[in-house]
């Protein structure tokens, strides 16, 4: 069975080959490299569907293996650093959405950058290929050490795509603040790690030693632990909090979002890449890699839930009045991770990666689909310069309105089924004694009303009504290889609701519910989900129920199903009430002065600009002044008087051998007489 | 009936006293040179002395090492004179004070 697995890191090692091969003889290779990444992207594809057919259909799996230890810990004390594979289900499904949609992009990228007449290709192929292999390398990684390594290099590659077109004004600075926000977030994460090793000893995510077991057995058995006299649940909660920050910055949730919109400089299908598989996506994965380690703790769990129905709430709001597609988008990936994060923070684990997959698909999707209107628009990118597209660009039309009705939630596309379930296993938990949460299953409710509309409103303005440009009335036609990766994805956001259609799952049965089955093992071997694999959707719910007193309310799904999709209806309707006609007016300038809030993005840049320059800057300055005239300061005085008091002294030196022969007797001479006295020669 | 040890030991402190006046007064070069010979085989004289007496032949051994070191040291000793000359015109170690500081 393991010789599946002895195979399978060869997934992470194809796009890093082909980075290397780009990297070396990009500028001879034909398609300047596209054919390489689209080869490696396509191998790691066939092989996780091949690893994943093995584990559904023969029980292969689950498997951990440590593949290079790079500091070997002190014999019975200290920690080992290594590098590993974990494949578990969570993983191998992740495997095949980041290898799929990199797959997909690359072919897109074709059309939108090769047929455009672009320079600096072999640059653009091998980062796309690095961004794959640090992407699929974070989620095979086997502890959390090895995750924060390519967590990093995630975040370098989206800093060299974002700022792609480097000549220009606004990508360099995009990616800086890319770099530098979600930077400011992994500091939180890395003092995590640091904290994980030092209260745990080791980061491994599957083991009986693993960091989560040990953390569960410490609350369990009630240890105190006495660093700072917090006791173990503190620690464990301050810990997640920390990693948390990690995710944060990542996942763009409030209030490190901001770095998010500015990303849309980059090329367009970066953009699909970034929020559907690569970067954005990082973050919820994270938390759902370790969820057990979240599922001891209330609070927390508490944070994440308020945390992202606040996101989805906040996020959606900032995207009814853009007027960019891209910007309209990247807010509405914001909102969506809203609700990942929500799912999880609610308790609903296979909820949250179920709206992970779906939304995979059909922001990749959406991306895709705006990046074909742009190219056909030649470069514009303001709905208000288009209208009219859907007759001109029919498959375009037709997959992005695919892709819409997913990301609004519409019945029976993907979205409706993993937003509703987010939305459901919070309402669940909240009726079952979690109070906190009906505050977050509001805000989550309230978005998706906001979501519909917005989503309704850039597809009105975008394909319906009249031209309301010449571009828009000649639009630029698109190749086929921009329309193979939308049909795939378009097929993608009409049928993923068949992995877990959790809202009728009293008329199908539970055992129906793929996803759910998939991510409890009931396909692969009897270890996962005990203690060595401690990993399954099963353990994490007798966690949840023993650790956070999350108690599943009973409730049929179909009502909290009907409401959802009840709003989103009401939000599409909004949209086509207002947007319908030919001539749409833009009735969001009716708001007036919230408007303006809203187009500023709540200030939320102008605050953190402010936080850089009217508080950190001070404290920075200040702690300048500190060193440079106190610290340095008195090493200087040292050094000072030293110089002060060699230059006196060595006056008395007068270079004359007599008097030095003359000094060198008389010593001689007291000598003697000292010794001659204490001796007792004459007395 | 030998020399009893005290004779050489006053005569070996007033050659090392002679030497010792020889470079407290005198400001030539070679006068120096020539007092640490004498302090050298003031001492010279005691180790001989001293192994005379005990009977054994350690200290004539040392003498023999601290005769070869005066040669080395003379050797080096007239190099140094010899550039003296060359750069003060001249021999009078009071002159060379120019490395002092």
């Amino acid at each position: 069975m393991s010789e599946i697995f002895s195979t399978a890191p060869a997934i992470v090692l194809f796009p890093l080959a082909s980075f290397l091969i780009i990297l070396a003889f990009g500028k001879w290779m034909p398609l300047r490299g596209a054919l390489a990444g689209i080869v490696a992207t396509g191998f790691s594809l066939a092989v996780s569907i091949w690893v994943a057919l093995q584990m559904a259909l023969n029980g292969a799996g689950p498997y951990q293996e440590t593949l290079y230890e790079f500091i070997a810990g002190l014999e019975g004390e200290g920690v080992t650093l290594t590098f590993g594979v974990l494949f578990d289900p969570l993983s191998v499904l992740m495997l095949i959405i980041v290898s799929l949609i990199a797959f997909l992009v690359h072919v897109f990228s074709l059309g939108y950058m090769n047929d455009e007449g672009e320079t600096g290709l072999p640059r653009y192929y091998a980062s796309l290929s690095l961004f794959t292999f640090s992407m699929l390398a974070f989620v095979v990684s086997d502890n959390l050490l090895m995750a924060f390594v390519f967590f990093e290099l995630v975040g370098l590659c989206s800093y060299l795509l974002i700022g792609f077109w480097f000549r220009r004004d606004g990508p360099p600075s995009a990616a800086k603040k890319a770099f530098l926000v979600t930077r400011f977030g992994d500091y939180f994460f890395l003092v995590g790690v640091v904290a994980v090793f030092a209260v745990f000893g080791t980061t491994a995510y599957a083991g009986e030693n693993s960091f989560i077991n040990q953390a569960a057995d410490m609350v369990g058995d009630g240890t105190e632990y006495t660093f700072l006299n917090l006791s173990s649940q503190q620690v464990i909660d301050i810990t997640a909090l920390l990693i948390l920050g990690g995710a944060i910055g990542k996942s763009a949730q409030f209030p490190l979002h901001t770095w998010l919109p500015d990303a849309m400089e980059g090329p367009t299908p970066v953009s699909a890449l970034i929020h559907a598989a690569t970067m954005v996506a990082a973050g919820v994965y994270l938390v759902a890699r370790m969820y057990g380690f979240y599922a001891l703790s209330p609070n927390v769990l508490a944070i994440l839930a308020l945390l992202g129905g606040f996101t989805a709430l906040f996020a959606a709001t900032m995207a009814l009045v853009k007027q960019e597609l891209k910007q309209v988008l990247a807010y509405s990936t914001i909102s969506q991770y809203g609700y990942m994060m929500l799912a999880l923070g609610g308790g609903g684990y296979v909820a949250a990666v179920f709206h992970l997959t779906t939304h995979a698909i059909f922001k990749a999707l959406l991306f895709l689909g705006a990046g074909a209107v742009i190219i056909a628009m030649h470069h514009e990118e303001n709905m208000w310069e288009m209208g009219g597209l859907k007759d001109k660009m029919r498959v375009t039309y037709l997959t992005f309105l695919a892709g819409s009705l997913a990301l609004a939630g519409i019945f029976p596309f993907a979205g409706f089924w993993s937003k509703d379930e987010a939305l459901f296993e919070t309402l669940e938990h909240a009726l079952g004694g979690a109070d906190v949460l009906f505050v977050a299953y509001g805000f989550g409710l309230l978005a998706v009303i906001v979501t519909a509309f917005y989503t309704f409103r850039m597809v009105f303005l975008t394909f319906h009504g009249e031209p309301r440009t010449s571009h828009a009335e000649e639009p630029h036609s698109i190749g086929w290889n921009m329309k193979f990766p939308l049909v795939v994805l378009g097929i993608g956001s009409v049928v993923a609701g068949v992995l877990n259609m959790g809202v009728i799952k009293e008329f199908i049965g539970e055992r129906n519910l793929f996803l759910a089955e998939w991510l409890d093992g009931a396909t692969i071997g009897e270890e996962y989900g005990t203690e060595a694999f401690a990993l399954s959707y099963g353990h994490y719910g007798d966690l949840l129920s023993e650790y956070a007193g999350y108690e599943a309310a009973t409730l049929s799904p179909l009502g909290p199903g009907a409401i959802a999709l009840g709003l989103a209806v009401v939000g599409l309707g909004i949209a086509w009430y207002l947007y319908r006609a030919p001539e749409p007016e833009p009735h969001m300038t009716k708001l007036g002065g919230a408007r303006t809030v809203l187009m500023n993005n709540y200030y939320q840049d102008e605050l953190q600009v402010w936080l850089a320059t009217g508080v950190t800057l001070p404290i920075a300055r200040g702690a300048n002044t500190f060193d440079q005239g106190i610290i340095d300061g008195l090493v200087d005085a040292a050094g000072g008087v030293s110089m002060y008091a060699g230059e006196r002294f060595r006056k008395i030196q007068t270079g004359i051998v007599s008097n030095y022969a003359a000094l060198l007797t008389l010593g001689l001479l007291l000598l003697l007489v000292w010794l001659g006295i204490d001796g007792g020669w004459w007395f | 009936m030998s020399v009893p040890p005290e004779y050489y030991l006053i005569l070996s402190a007033a050659v090392f006293a002679i030497g010792v006046f020889g470079i407290l007064v005198r400001r030539n070069a070679l006068m120096f040179l020539m007092s640490v010979e004498l302090m050298v085989n003031a001492a010279n004289i005691n180790l001989i002395a001293f192994a005379f007496f005990y009977g054994n032949l350690t200290g004539q051994v040392f003498a023999m090492f601290v005769i070869a070191i005066a040669a080395a040291e003379v050797a080096i000793g007239i190099g140094i004179i010899l550039l003296l000359n060359r750069n003060f015109d001249g021999i009078d170690v009071t002159e060379a004070v120019t490395m002092r500081w």
